[in-house]
């Protein structure tokens, strides 16, 4: 195949070097087949290729997950902003973040394991890259999720962020005086709102037992 | 010199009687049973005879395999993810349940919401229903081709001297015969249409007409060793009416011609395909349109409405899914063909793969490429199924006519039945089909904060 076997979604700073690889050589096939048919057969993927996929033209958020792919600080890169085309390990690394939770990871492991999959999401909201989800932030993300519905007047999407808005505020930093500015949620505050849901059973992607289908033959 | 001239001339007289022979069986075994119908059923036991090699090539494959430890590629047509069954609504619910403290019959966004989409998002990403039936069906028996087998390496002697021979009477051997027979077949087709035109309109010149037709369908029929099980031939499409069936390659034209006797409705093309089409439509009226004609819709109506209500012209034969599918699914069928109001005469076409894929990537190969594909396979096997035939009702509009008569399609030729446009191996999605998911999200937190704010 060419990929080596050691790559960052096995042996990246989610898994320390001793535990056993956690996505096994089937999977990385799989999805190396996927990524050639995304790809069209060359190295990289460029956003237009994931126009290819029809399926995900349902998705109201499709613009923010492809961008997802992209935005260098999902990527572990030094730099910040948004890269051109990413390889197959750059779309591994992605799709590292979406991993079910393994059952012998400790305590350390299984946080360090959530921080990375919501910082993930903080990266999703927070698209000028300054690290803080500001008021017009989260209404762009509303009126993403919002936009299918033409009969919704622009005032009533703005009055849903708003409201969300000051809960998450009231959360972060209890209540506020009349003068004071909430400038917008830190990733601090992000993890602070999450206290509690256990979001790494929701945030994940399971691949079918291939032994199971064999045996069907 | 002087030497070589017997040897030489020996040469000569073995090919000539080589030929002579190979064109003697031809005329006897193949042509003569073509022009009158019949069938020596050798086809069949060549089947036969190929099927049972193949399983023994499998198990060899397969014991090497594990010999060796190589891992052996496993089709997935499940797709590779396990997706939950849950609705949009449960998920939603359950993932706010899990954390928030407020009661739950005041919903309003949260950010919790925005996880759904992603993962779902992803797992379109990792794997999707639709650009999976846009490639070849993946086999789990290998068929001598290695065209379709990823695990071919060297496994074996026995196996490689095989597939060596395979390869030889496949090349040298039957490729030149189906060259012959093709060529044999076209011909005959444009010439005897061609003669048969010059007839006066009559009851003679319809019969000559369709009996040439046949013939020739017959005969390209055997240059593709297609072997051809009809079922249900009772609900054959007779006049007037219109028979639709699903598209995997060209040849299905032939495959249905070869049964029955149809108007082909299609646009002109230049080249071999233009001098076949001007000569065909001499003996009986097919509906061939000019190349600018094909993009005005309401005249291609027109005169598949005028063609119809003749009762004296033939059955049309059209193909609505617009483009061609692996065979593993039935897409969207295009509404046209559903306005006219004729009686539809449905057909569902399957291909079994195991001895040649018969589906025409068009973006992968061209024409040529593609028939040279055909003709060097060891053989075309296929099912034929004649549905009953279908009226629209008077409360259904086109679509969903189209959708009933695809449905029955499908569930006849062990398809899957999808709601996606067979255009989409080009274009993108229809807006239309974008609002849906999102217009459901948001009536869930709309509708509950109007609720809310008018109370």
């Amino acid at each position: 195949l060419g990929v080596s076997r050691g790559l960052p979604c096995a042996q990246g700073p989610l898994s320390p070097p001793s535990s056993p690889p956690t996505v096994t050589s089937e999977q990385i096939e799989h999805l190396h087949r996927r990524f050639k048919q995304l790809s069209r057969d060359q190295l990289t993927i460029r956003k237009e290729n994931f126009d290819s996929i029809p399926d995900l033209e349902f998705n109201p958020i499709r613009g923010k997950i492809v961008h997802a792919f992209f935005d260098k600080r999902n990527l572990r890169q030094e730099s910040d902003g948004l890269a051109d085309e990413i390889n197959f390990e750059d779309f591994l690394t992605i799709m590292s973040y979406f991993r079910p939770i393994e059952m012998n990871m400790d305590e350390e492991q299984l946080d360090r394991f959530r921080k990375e999959k919501l910082k993930f999401l903080f990266h999703m909201y927070d698209s000028d890259h300054d690290g803080k989800i500001t008021l017009q932030e989260y209404r762009n993300v509303v009126e993403e999720l919002l936009s299918g519905n033409p009969h919704l007047e622009k005032e009533s999407v703005r009055s849903i962020a708003d409201g969300a808005m000051m809960e998450a505020a009231s959360i972060c930093v209890g209540q506020m005086g009349p003068d004071q500015v909430y400038e917008g949620i830190t990733f601090e505050d992000f993890l602070k709102m999450w206290q509690g849901i256990d979001i790494e059973t929701k945030m994940h992607v399971r691949f079918l037992n291939m032994e199971t289908i064999a045996h069907c033959y | 010199m002087f030497l070589l001239l017997p040897f030489d001339s020996l040469v000569v007289n073995l090919l000539g009687i080589s030929i002579t022979v190979l064109f003697t069986l031809l005329l006897v075994f193949i042509i003569v049973p073509a022009i009158f119908g019949v069938s020596f059923g050798i086809r069949k036991v060549y089947m036969k005879t190929l099927l049972k090699i193949f399983q023994w090539a499998t198990l060899r494959i397969e014991r090497g395999a594990k010999e060796k430890n190589h891992p052996l590629y496993k089709p997935y047509v499940n797709g590779i993810i396990a997706k939950e069954p849950t609705s949009l609504e449960e998920e939603i619910k359950e993932i706010r349940r899990s954390g928030s403290s407020k009661a739950l019959d005041t919903p309003e966004f949260e950010l919790s919401d925005i996880f759904y989409f992603c993962r779902k998002g992803i797992e379109t990403i990792m794997d999707d229903e639709v650009t999976k039936r846009f490639s070849a069906e993946e086999l789990e028996s290998w068929n001598l081709l290695s065209r379709t087998n990823y695990n071919f390496q060297y496994i074996s002697l026995r196996l490689t001297v095989l597939w060596g021979l395979g390869v030889l009477i496949r090349y040298c051997f039957l490729l030149p015969l189906r060259i012959a027979l093709a060529f044999t077949g076209i011909s005959l087709l444009v010439t005897g249409t061609t003669v048969v035109g010059y007839l006066p309109n009559g009851r003679c010149k319809e019969f000559l007409s369709k009996h040439v037709h046949l013939m020739c369908y017959r005969i390209c029929v055997r240059a593709l060793t297609a072997i051809i099980t009809y079922h249900d031939r009772e609900n054959r499409p007779r006049n007037g009416g219109i028979c639709v069936a699903n598209h995997t390659s060209p040849i299905d034209v032939i495959i249905l011609a070869s049964d029955g006797y149809y108007a082909m409705v299609g646009q002109i093309h230049g080249g071999l395909m233009g001098v076949i089409q001007r000569a065909m439509v001499k003996a009986c009226p097919h509906v061939w349109f000019e190349r600018s004609e094909v993009k005005d819709r309401h005249l291609v109506a027109r005169r598949l409405t005028e063609h119809v209500q003749d009762k004296s012209k033939l059955p049309i034969l059209i193909f609505p899914e617009g483009t061609c599918i692996n065979n593993t699914s039935v897409m969207m069928f295009k509404k046209g063909s559903f306005e006219i109001g004729a009686t539809v005469y449905p057909v569902a076409i399957k291909y079994d793969p195991q001895f040649g894929d018969a589906f025409w990537n068009s973006s992968k190969y061209g024409m040529v490429t593609y028939l040279l594909r055909m003709m060097t396979s060891w053989a075309i096997v296929c099912s034929v199924w004649y549905l009953p035939p279908m009226t629209r009702q008077p409360e259904e509009d086109a679509v969903q006519f189209a959708n009933r008569v695809k449905s029955a399609i499908a569930r006849q030729g062990g398809l899957v039945d999808l709601l996606w446009d067979g255009g989409l191996k080009r274009e993108k999605v229809k807006d239309t089909f974008k609002e849906e998911q999102q217009k459901l999200y948001s009536k869930m937190i709309v509708g509950n904060h109007e609720d809310r704010s008018r109370s």
